[in-house]
């Protein structure tokens, strides 16, 4: 039986891999955006998980407070960004994108 | 242990609804069904500061920015060319990656633990946010500053045409 630990890690790394899937699979560009929100999360679980092992919660709940801000701006501007472009180019797909001019 | 290796099964499984899952809407639910599962982890890891924003921030507010965009886009849905074979493909692609990850990553992960045992002396999160990380304040607000200032520059106020 593998310890705690790697057991974590090992879920982890599936879980972020899940993530990698959608964001590489998809051209919806908001499920690309879930797809950054699973491998954000799978981060997120490896910060407390080394956290625990070292007896450091309380450094990586700072780091993880940090990171969840972080991810709330990211997901409003992304999804804000993506309903401008919508608004120009009428789709969500992500080979819309493609009509960059300055 | 078996608690916790069960919140870790339904997070992994939420997460593959969520990629699964045709219907956007669905898609969003799982995602907020993933952030409950990580917050339930959190809560089992003793951490339940971290717990409670990802409960409150990621599981409700994010929740709602994305169910706001699904329903802008619900019309949208079918329209982008995805390949659904590529995501019914999806359990077996993540099977090979478990077995792949059990065989190679598990005994990487062992040998990483015994690297791990570090940085382990300041523990009260206040100290650490308010003395230590400081400086991460300062930066938190001039991202949230940034997100802000990037949202109102995208969509200005509409000036009226005379």
């Amino acid at each position: 039986m593998t310890n705690s630990f790697a057991m974590d890690w090992y879920f982890i790394t599936l879980i972020f891999s899940a993530g990698l899937y959608c964001m590489l699979v998809s051209r919806n560009l908001l499920r690309q955006f879930i797809g950054l929100e699973i491998m954000s999360k799978s981060c997120l679980l490896g910060v407390i998980s080394v956290g625990s092992l070292t007896g450091s919660l309380a450094l990586a709940q700072a780091l993880i407070i940090t990171m969840i801000v972080i991810e709330v701006v990211v997901v409003a501007v992304g999804l804000s960004l993506l309903v401008k472009n919508y608004r120009l180019t009428d789709s969500i797909d992500i080979w819309s994108l493609n009509k960059l001019r300055g | 242990m078996t608690y916790h290796l069960l919140l870790f099964i339904l997070v992994a499984a939420a997460a593959m609804a969520a990629v699964m899952a045709r219907s956007l809407l669905l898609s969003a639910i799982m995602l907020a069904l993933v952030s409950v599962g990580a917050a339930l982890i959190l809560f089992d890891f003793q951490a339940p500061w971290a717990a409670v924003f990802e409960l409150s921030v990621c599981a409700g507010l994010i929740t709602v920015l994305f169910v706001s965009a699904v329903s802008l886009f619900r019309h949208e849905e079918g329209k982008t060319a995805d390949l659904r074979a590529r995501f019914y493909a999806m359990p077996l692609v993540m099977g090979i990656a478990a077995i792949a990850a059990w065989f190679y990553a598990v005994p990487f992960f062992e040998s990483l633990e015994n690297w791990a045992r570090f940085g382990s002396r300041a523990n009260s999160l206040g100290s650490i946010l308010w003395d230590i990380r400081r400086f991460d304040l300062l930066g938190q607000i001039s991202i949230l500053a940034a997100g802000v200032f990037v949202i109102n520059s995208i969509f200005p106020r509409r000036k009226r045409q005379k």
